[in-house]
């Protein structure tokens, strides 16, 4: 009932972002419209975030206490992650094609947010090839922390490296320069994605717990 | 700079159908499990 509760609040708030982003949010002075995407792109990414964060979170847990519910939260959140990433890398590449002239370039940004897509898509296929629960667990909570590392890279990439892709924005050590509007509308999609995906954790655990009831 | 609009219907089309693919797959599985007696084996 929770779930479902909080499934609506999600819709809502989906409904909210996208009517922001259409709706509230000013049409952007020098990209014009297709700046819109990144009421996506951006809220995507941090949603990702969390979700590998709450992998990780999992995945100690797992390793600390022997809880299969911690080794189901790790399953929960990485599935929606891997969801959230490919968000992230198919609409930034829809972003970069009319603004950067290239659906894709190897800058130090869209390949390590490549390589943490690959590392998560892995996760999941290393978890669909061992039957044995315990190992299984065991050795998708080292892969699940060991993943985590590849945030940071992604996050300071554009500080580290000579990178296409722009500096932080937000998240970033200086104040945002963006427009309230601008702000406002990322939150709003921010919380919504956020919301989304407390509900498909919550749900993917709920249906791991009968998977393991019905797997015995 | 032109508005290129079908790119940001391109990009919030295609998160839509990812979101909803997965949730309707979750959905499919959860009936699909509720419905089956936890005594026999998957």
């Amino acid at each position: 009932m929770a779930v479902r509760a909080l499934g609506w609040l999600a819709a809502l708030a989906l409904a909210a972002g996208v009517a922001t982003a259409f709706g509230y949010a000013p049409r952007e002075a020098v990209q014009g419209n297709v700046q819109r995407i990144m009421y996506l792109h951006v809220p995507a990414v941090l949603t990702a975030y969390l979700a590998f964060g709450l992998v990780f979170l999992g995945s100690v847990g797992y390793l600390l206490t022997r809880r299969p519910g911690w080794d189901r939260l790790a399953l929960a959140a990485a599935e929606p992650g891997v969801i959230f990433t490919g968000i992230t890398i198919a609409s930034g590449s829809i972003w970069g094609k009319p603004t950067w002239g290239t659906w894709w370039t190897w800058d130090a940004r869209l390949t390590s947010t490549a390589v943490l897509f690959l590392v998560y898509v892995g996760y999941l296929l290393l978890r669909g090839m061992i039957d044995e629960p315990d190992r299984r667990a065991r050795v998708a909570a080292v892969v699940g922390i060991l993943g985590t590392a590849n945030i940071p890279i992604v996050h300071f990439s554009v500080k580290w490296w000579r990178a296409l892709h722009q500096p932080a924005t937000i998240l970033g050590p200086e104040p945002s320069p963006i427009a309230a509007p601008i702000a406002v509308t990322l939150l709003v999609n921010w919380l919504a994605f956020t919301l989304l995906l407390l509900y498909l954790v919550a749900k993917r655990t709920e249906i791991a717990r009968l998977e393991d009831l019905h797997a015995g | 700079m032109p508005d290129n609009w079908s790119y940001v219907f391109a990009a919030y089309g295609l998160a839509a159908v990812g979101l909803l693919a997965y949730w309707r797959h979750l959905r499919g599985r959860a009936k699909s499990l509720a419905g089956r007696d936890p005594r026999s084996r998957a």
